[in-house]
């Protein structure tokens, strides 16, 4: 029974030429879980609040939407309240009341239930998700991570059909988004409610999927079953699979090389291959093997995958396969170059510190200390609470230590073009005091995690000539317009800065900071929220950056960006570094602190920290394999080459 | 002055509302009968709750939508915000200024409830008191003034006549409200010498808080009426002006 | 007193501030003041009732000053200062001002202990629907702002905007920036929430309003009672057994065996929160002890 049918949906946002949604079909069964993915700005938010005739966007509309086989727009708003739910994605802003029990209710009050029904449904609810404990807190004292659940249950208390969720997650940190996204699952098994869930957090979301959908500029890409899906979007190389499990891209990575392999070396002619592979694609069945998207299913693959390589007969001595396998000592990736030189010079740094919010408090910095290295990129990673952020305070000098010291080098607060011409900024160089040296302010710049607390005007070209003391001269022009060059937010200088998304509200952001010209740059979870396209920009941008001579310290729960482009990382506990080294030997030494990649091979193949890891050795022991064990090597090895050359 | 105010209040409301003006000669008369001295102040101060409730009500009557409440708590709640950020100021407060933009951005009548309610609600944080119906009612009627005065282009949404308002009304609205509640619940009389002396003792902190008004306005008022109705416009917020 | 059912709680402090006002008979007023300070002591500590001496203390000095010398009211003159006449009735009337300016503001702050805005958002929620949310999310609102306003802060004085540095002026603009974020921010996100009320169905007719409280057997035999002895008080008035005139010169109502139980009733009504919560202490006491 389809819960939901969409027919030919298209939508236009007002004064905008092009289509936000075109020609979408979609069906939604009863009491499926959806998964619906694509970039960020793909039209995502767009579609989903498409199901609910209140949070419709204005617009031009196309097409039918129809719930429970009647068109939506004729469901009164009454049954649409209560049976469509809908989570949005800030945990903060969908809270309406002060107390918990209040927000509970309230969905109910609106519906005009008497007071034993929402006592009782209410009761139902707090037991469901246990939020007993806090029923009579205020809601300002939970965490966001506990405000989300509360928003997902206070529409839970309307024993809705089908929840509705935009990206619930993305302001979570990674240990309350899993426990959200269980909860979600919790909720499907036990209650048969459908979920159609928009989610960046593939990982933990595509194995509780049952259906997943697949948009990209307003269009359905693909839809079907995860299997079905990651092997459709490998076959069109979909930017798309950058963010799905590691698992899954190793997997799909090494059947597009055997697949290529056995094209090439099939006895039964190219022609005939061809449209064998052609079919099998398509029609994303079983005549491939089904693709691992948890870890456990990948290691299960990787585990039978390495068997296979074993027992294949092999007359060359030198490839002897190992059980264990092992990656040669990293090859250092144009990634993770680690200039020698610049190992030595120390720019800036913490000795000791000790560090409290209030005379009575806790110390949330105890005798830390680290250094960051002229353009590294140093990553400081680290649960909830362990003093991450209060550790870029003290480094910025913004929180005072009261103990130990922090101190920049001189030469990191060198005057530069920018310092030198814009007397403010030379006055604010001097105002800064750190505990020992009078470095400039300048050299060291801090972006905070929330970049809405930073723009304060109109435009966001106005936002960064605020910047200069001089914004209207041409000077400011030009230097802000190249700045908004770099970060790739040169088409939406006239646009207000709360109107663009969360990964271009963070790059203005970034621009605007560095607009000071910093030669250290500390960011606040610069990954919060951003999808992996946007991911894979700021590091783009962060490179561009360490190019020009900036050392980079970031903070983050982000595992997979920091083993991908750190170039040195640590970790901090309890306020304090208790294991700090170059990316690659991090990752390798952690076992349960490390990446999904590290986690999917660990006994079976060493030294493995990204999935690009796995698939390099893997088709490094097919070569071997190959070459040993089949006369047409050459030939094989070529389509192999071709395949890497791609990926 | 937008399509919200066009809809006609349902008949219960408006009996109500009648009623309760009935109400205060009744309140008043009785004032006059009871034995003894005292009581002007209880009277005063029932008077003014009977006269805050029919705005209440005719508020609750249109039933606003959900974006015209989120909007009005929001300027309480930055009003509140404000004067706790400024307690450490005696008098120095942004709350009329911000109620004064509250009227001028939303209309007279979510003017009233801004004003009211932020005297209301921040006495649930500095305490409530005796004062609490004076200071509600004086900042309602600012508010609702603002909204009569501005919103129908009587007067330009400038600089200068916000400020010249706003420093009047601190000075003339809120402060001899207040001051008035002072003298009523200090002496409890009706007596013309005690006002006096207390309206005098009262005008430095009067014209500290005018100022402080008037700088707010003057540093607020544009910009936050720009950004209300850039907010009105791009979520089609309150029908169209 | 705290889990007494709001409405009893509302109109029992409603009316003893009502009478407290109303009625200034010196006898009334020392039990009521009495009673407002013990029961304040009990709830916020000695320490916190400083605070509110702080702003009391001015207050009486003002009351028990000015009434005297404005007020010439009365017959028996006391001094006279040149054209001033200070009579010993406005004297007295101007301490029993005093006396009942302390009492109301003594029994404002336990109100305020024992009020607080989700009873208030209770009792009123039926009446006045839309306020009492508007105060709700007021009060959800407040605390995000004062720490947001603070994060804005922070982070600008990360991107070198410093609001303790600098001239008078840079301070003003950067004070004045903080506050420009903090309403674009506001009004922006304030959006979101008024999607998730109408997500939830706000704005459907037949709105229901649902509270905590419910009105047990405990309430209706406490409220009985206190309603009884308002009665008597009232009606004692009323009848004139208990009377007060100051001007032109005090009048007293005589002592009596009525009055003097119309006292007792007056002081069993301003004790009656403080006898409540001390005997429920002490029974939690006795039932943990024999535990």
């Amino acid at each position: 029974m389809a819960l939901f049918t969409l027919k030919d949906l298209s939508f236009t946002y007002p004064q905008q030429p092009k289509q936000a949604l075109s020609a979408v079909y979609m069906v939604v069964e009863k009491g499926e879980f959806v998964v619906l993915c694509g970039r960020s700005g793909c039209g995502k938010s767009t579609l989903l609040r498409h199901l609910k005739t209140v949070l419709t966007p204005h617009g031009k509309h196309q097409g039918e939407i129809l719930f429970d086989n009647r068109p939506l727009a004729q469901v009164d708003l009454r049954e649409q309240s209560s049976r469509i739910g809908f989570v949005l994605q800030s945990p903060e802003n969908q809270i309406v009341t002060d107390k918990v029990w209040h927000e509970l209710a309230f969905g109910l009050e609106s519906l005009g239930c008497d007071t034993a029904t929402i006592r009782l449904r209410v009761a139902e609810m707090a037991s469901f998700f246990g939020i007993q404990e806090w029923y009579h807190k205020d809601v300002n004292e939970l965490s966001g991570g506990q405000k989300q659940l509360l928003n997902l249950a206070a529409v839970m208390v309307m024993q809705p059909d089908v929840l509705v969720l935009d990206e619930p997650t993305a302001q979570l940190d990674p240990i309350a988004a899993a426990e959200f996204l269980n909860q979600l699952k919790k909720i499907n098994d036990e209650t048969g409610t459908t979920i159609i869930i928009a989610e960046q957090r593939l990982e933990v979301v595509l194995p509780l999927a049952d259906k997943v959908v697949v948009l990209a500029d307003g269009k359905v890409l693909a839809q079907g079953d995860v299997s079905a899906i990651s092997t459709r979007l490998n076959v069109t190389k979909s930017p798309m699979l950058k963010a799905f499990p590691a698992a899954a891209r190793v997997f799909l990575a090494m059947e597009d090389q055997t697949d290529d392999a056995c094209t090439a070396g099939s006895p039964k002619g190219e022609h005939f291959n061809r449209e064998y592979r052609g079919d099998a694609r398509f029609n994303c069945d079983s005549s491939i093997a089904t693709c691992p998207i948890t870890i456990r299913e990948g290691r299960d693959w990787l585990m039978r995958e390495l068997a296979a390589t074993q027992s294949q007969p092999s007359s060359d001595q030198l490839a002897q396969p190992q059980m264990l396998s092992t990656l040669p000592p990293a090859p250092p990736s144009p990634v993770h170059a680690e200039n020698p030189s610049d190992a030595s010079t120390v720019v800036a740094g913490a000795k000791e510190v000790w560090f409290r919010y209030e005379r009575k408090g806790a110390d949330i910095l105890r005798g830390l200390s680290l250094e960051i290295h002229q353009s590294e990129l140093f990553c400081l990673l680290g649960g909830n609470g362990t003093g991450k952020s209060t550790t870029l305070g003290v480094l910025a000098g913004l929180l005072k230590p009261y103990r130990g010291k922090v101190w920049l080098e001189k030469q990191a607060s060198s005057a530069n073009t920018l310092a030198a011409t814009d007397d403010l900024l030379q006055n604010k160089l001097a105002a800064f005091t750190s505990a020992e040296s009078t470095a400039a302010r300048g050299g060291l710049c801090l972006l905070p995690q929330d970049s809405q607390t930073i723009f304060t005007e109109k435009t966001i070209r106005d936002d960064l000539l605020t910047m200069f003391t001089n914004p209207k001269s041409d000077i400011s022009l030009a230097r802000a317009d190249s700045i908004a060059e770099l970060l790739e937010i040169d088409t939406l200088l006239d646009r207000h800065p709360f109107d663009v998304s969360v990964g271009e509200q963070q790059r203005a952001a970034l621009a605007k900071v560095l607009l000071r010209e910093p030669q250290i740059l500390l960011l606040d979870e610069p990954t919060k929220g951003l999808d992996a396209a946007f991911k894979e920009q700021l590091a783009a941008i962060l490179e561009k950056l360490k190019a020009r001579g900036v050392s980079i310290l970031m903070v983050s729960h982000d595992i997979e960006f920091c083993a991908a482009y750190a170039d040195r990382c640590a970790m901090l506990f309890d306020g304090d570094v208790v294991s700090q080294s170059a990316t690659r030997q991090f990752f390798v030494g952690n076992s349960f602190y490390t990446t999904a990649a590290n986690r999917l091979s660990r006994g079976l193949v060493e030294n493995v920290v990204t999935a690009e890891d796995i698939i390099k050795h893997l088709s490094t022991l097919n070569e071997r394999q190959s070459k040993s064990g089949f006369p047409s090597s050459s030939n094989k090895l070529s389509g192999t080459s071709s395949v890497r050359a791609r990926s | 002055m937008d399509a919200s105010t066009k809809t006609r209040l349902p008949l219960k409301t408006i009996v109500a509302i009648i009623v309760i003006v009935l109400c205060i000669p009744l309140i008043l008369g009785l004032g006059v009968l009871l034995p003894g001295e005292g009581g002007i102040y209880a009277i005063s101060a029932i008077v003014i709750v009977l006269v805050m409730l029919p705005f209440m009500l005719a508020f609750e009557g249109r039933r606003p939508q959900a974006r015209e409440l989120v909007l009005i708590t929001v300027m309480i709640a930055l009003a509140v915000a404000g004067r706790a950020a400024f307690f450490m100021v005696p008098q120095f407060k942004p709350m009329v200024a911000l109620v004064i933009i509250a009227g001028v951005a939303l209309g007279a009548e979510s003017g009233f409830v801004t004003g009211s309610l932020s005297a209301f609600i921040s006495n649930f944080i500095f305490g409530q008191g005796p004062w609490t119906p004076w200071q509600m009612f004086a900042l309602g009627l600012i508010g609702f003034l603002a909204g009569l005065i501005f919103s129908k282009g009587r007067l330009p949404v400038k600089r200068l006549p916000l400020c010249l308002f706003g420093g009047l009304s601190a000075l003339l609205i809120y402060g001899l409200f207040m001051d008035t509640s002072s003298v009523l619940l200090m002496t409890n009389l009706l007596s013309g010498q005690s006002a006096v002396a207390i309206y005098l003792a009262g005008l430095p902190f009067n014209a500290v808080h005018a100022v402080a008004t008037v700088l707010f306005l003057a540093f607020l008022a544009p910009f936050m009426i720009e950004k209300l109705e850039r907010v009105r416009s791009k979520y089609g917020l309150l029908g169209n002006q | 007193m705290r889990n007494l059912h709001p409405a009893i709680s509302f109109s029992y402090f409603a009316f003893v501030i009502l009478i407290t006002v109303v009625f200034m008979h010196p006898v009334t007023l020392c039990i009521s003041l009495i009673s407002a300070l013990l029961y304040a002591i009990y709830l916020n500590g000695i320490k916190s009732l400083r605070l509110t001496l702080l702003v009391l203390v001015p207050m009486m000095l003002l009351a028990a000053i000015i009434n005297p010398l404005f007020n010439h009211l009365g017959n028996t003159v006391l001094i006279t200062v040149g054209s001033l006449q200070i009579t010993l009735e406005s004297t007295l009337y101007g301490l029993s001002t005093a006396g009942m300016l302390a009492a109301v503001i003594l029994w404002f702050s336990c109100y305020n202990k024992i009020m607080t805005s989700d009873k208030f958002t209770y009792l009123f929620g039926k009446i006045i629907p839309s306020v009492s949310l508007i105060i709700s999310m007021t009060l959800r609102f407040i605390p995000r702002y004062l720490s947001q306003m603070k994060k804005i802060t922070y982070a600008q004085q990360a991107i070198g905007r410093d609001l303790n540095s600098g001239h008078l002026i840079d301070r003003i603009r950067s004070g004045g920036d903080i506050l420009s974020i903090m309403v674009t921010w506001a009004l922006e996100n304030g959006v979101d929430t008024a999607d998730s009320m109408r997500s939830r169905g706000y704005g459907l007719k037949g709105r229901s309003s649902y509270s905590l409280y419910k009105l047990d057997s405990r309430d209706k035999l406490l409220a009985a009672f206190s309603l009884y002895l308002a009665i008597m008080v009232i009606v004692g008035i009323a009848l004139r057994l208990i009377s007060i005139s100051y001007f032109p010169w005090i009048t007293l109502n005589p002592f009596s065996i009525p009055a003097l139980l119309i006292y007792l009733a007056f002081l069993l009504l301003c004790l009656f929160p403080l006898l409540l919560d001390g005997f429920e202490e002490l029974k939690w006491r006795s039932s943990r002890s024999r535990i």
